[in-house]
């Protein structure tokens, strides 16, 4: 056996545990160290993992390796950020995860069972609003609900509801396009947030948005978060996004993508958007900064 | 109607009315028979005076011209959604449509007359024919045209094919679906009255032959007349469909994509 399938299977085998060991990220040796610490931030069955996956496509006649055994997990009521450079196979993830593509190695799994290659499971929300121009705000999340199966008189009261409850009421007959940018995600957000489904895919929500808009962003979505408790896995390239966010990091670089690292974030809930002041906040960035810097040295 | 609406509407209307004038001085200056070339005057008292049979002969043709392109446009409907969702049907059928709309309507119209007779038929298929196809490549066109990023959204939350078609590919089609049908406007009221000369005792089209066998040229300018107010209007009607519906559907932006406006 070479050591590549060895590795493989060491993954396999993790990923196959009683559900209360972390995913294996079986890459590098900080990893043990990374995996001891995860212990601290709970256990809790995976509601989410990605066992080994491994993608490669063919790009003009070459083969082109995206992620390679990338296993990681979200766990009930947990907020999981990967972070990682552009380019880094992190949105191949989420095709991986929402089952519009197949990984070529590894599983998907959602609440302990094999779901690869299956749509329709989770939620998500993507980087570009996506909303539909010719349907109201309402009818934009309506839509999204009857498609994941609630009844259609059911999805529009529980779209008015909710627009009511973060404070978007007057909106709810508006078209998308008068809207502004940090609207329309709030509205993709909630969208999200009300799909009945185990799991909220975030891919990279906020990274069309000015800097001043993404920073009220965060803050509104960290409520959001803290008050509904849903499990999230978050892309992201930004580090602080990752922190001020997430329960944990997987740090995902290089090329192919494999995972550097997974940290649990140190920070005490509830959040406050103003707490990248503290010190174990900046030292997770140097940190999460010179893992990302090492491996891209290396890919030089 | 505001200001700056009237103000565009000015320039086309001296146009008109020039031209109107250099014709009528022209008829009298040069002392041009009637049967040549009859002045515009007298064009309009032809028309006021055969008001009543003039409208009978339009009204047949605008019915058989509206009926084709009701037929005409499901046609093309069916077939851009058919083609859409089956690609194989569509690698299959669509050299061969293409080449049906090079088949010669002067050529087509005697054998439909041979098939089917004389009667309503044979007429409303040559209407149907001409009438389907700018809305059925118009449309497949939008089909396959929606928003890349909606697409994939769709897909990742579990969207099935059905639901992709009637959720976005269906809406973000119908801008292409109107420059379709304001092209067959176009064409559907001139295409009724060809189907006329294929034996018919009514329409403007058997009116406008009957008038210039006779020589009454007169008569045939107040046909033309007719005819063109006709398919101005029918377009007319394409238009405003269009506007009212794209404008409810937040799509008024894309009426470029039709070709501009009249």
């Amino acid at each position: 056996m070479t050591e590549r399938e060895d590795r493989t299977e060491h993954a396999l085998r993790m990923g196959h545990a009683d559900g209360t060991e972390p995913p294996g990220a079986a890459n590098l040796a900080e990893q043990t160290d990374a995996a001891a610490r995860t212990g601290e931030t709970g256990g809790g069955a995976w509601l989410l993992e990605t066992v080994a996956v491994s993608k490669r496509y063919v790009r003009d006649g070459r083969p082109l390796h995206v992620l390679d055994r990338v296993t990681l997990g979200v766990r009930e009521g947990e907020f999981v950020s990967i972070v990682g450079p552009s380019g880094s196979g992190k949105s191949t993830l989420f095709r991986l995860i929402g089952g519009v593509e197949r990984p070529d190695e590894g599983r998907i799994r959602i609440a302990g069972r094999d779901v690869t290659g299956r749509r329709g499971l989770i939620s998500y929300m993507p980087q570009q609003p996506s909303l539909f121009p010719w349907l109201t705000v309402r009818q934009n999340i309506a839509s999204a609900l009857a498609i994941a199966g609630i009844d259609r008189k059911k999805a529009a009261a529980l779209a008015t509801e909710w627009l009511e409850r973060i404070g978007m009421g007057d909106t709810a007959g508006a078209y998308p396009d008068e809207l502004s940018g940090g609207m329309k995600q709030r509205v993709s957000f909630l969208r999200a947030l009300l799909v009945p489904r185990d799991v909220m895919c975030l891919d990279e929500p906020f990274a069309a948005l000015d800097a001043l808009t993404r920073t009220r962003m965060q803050a509104w979505l960290l409520k959001q978060w803290e008050a509904h408790r849903r499990a999230v896995l978050l892309v992201t390239h930004s580090i602080e996004e990752a922190i001020l966010l997430s329960d944990r990091i997987y740090v995902l670089g290089g090329a192919p993508a494999t995972v550097l690292r997974e940290i649990p974030v140190p920070l005490p809930r509830p959040r406050r958007p103003d707490m990248w002041n503290e010190p174990a906040f900046g030292r997770l960035r140097e940190d999460i900064l010179t893992l990302l810097g090492r491996s891209g040295e290396r890919d030089d | 109607m505001d200001v700056r609406r009237w103000r565009r509407a000015l320039p086309p209307v001296f146009a008109i009315a020039g031209v109107l004038l250099i014709w009528q001085a022209s008829c009298a200056a040069f002392g041009i028979p009637a049967w040549l070339l009859p002045d515009p005057w007298s064009i309009a008292l032809y028309m006021a005076e055969e008001a009543e049979l003039l409208f009978g002969h339009v009204a047949f043709t605008l019915g058989l011209a509206l009926r084709g392109m009701l037929l005409g446009v499901a046609a093309g409907v069916i077939c851009a959604v058919l083609f859409h969702l089956l690609p194989a049907v569509r690698a299959a059928f669509s050299p061969l449509l293409v080449a049906s709309q090079n088949i010669p309507l002067i050529a087509l119209g005697p054998l439909l007359m041979i098939w089917f007779g004389v009667g309503i038929l044979p007429k409303l298929i040559l209407l149907v024919l001409v009438c389907f196809f700018p809305v059925a490549w118009s449309m497949l066109a939008g089909l396959g045209q929606s928003e890349p990023q909606l697409r994939e959204y769709l897909a990742m939350i579990g969207a099935s094919r059905v639901q992709a078609f009637f959720r976005l590919e269906l809406p973000a089609s119908l801008p292409y679906f109107f420059a379709g049908l304001k092209l067959t406007a176009t064409y559907s009221f001139l295409t009724a009255m060809v189907a006329e000369w294929l034996g018919s005792g009514r329409g403007i089209g058997y009116f406008l032959v009957l008038q210039y066998k006779g020589f009454k040229t007169t008569g045939v300018f107040a046909s033309i007349f007719c005819i063109v107010a006709c398919s101005l209007a029918l377009y007319g009607l394409a238009v405003l469909a269009e506007s009212r519906v794209l404008g409810r559907l937040r799509m008024g932006g894309n009426r470029a994509k039709g070709g501009g406006r009249a």
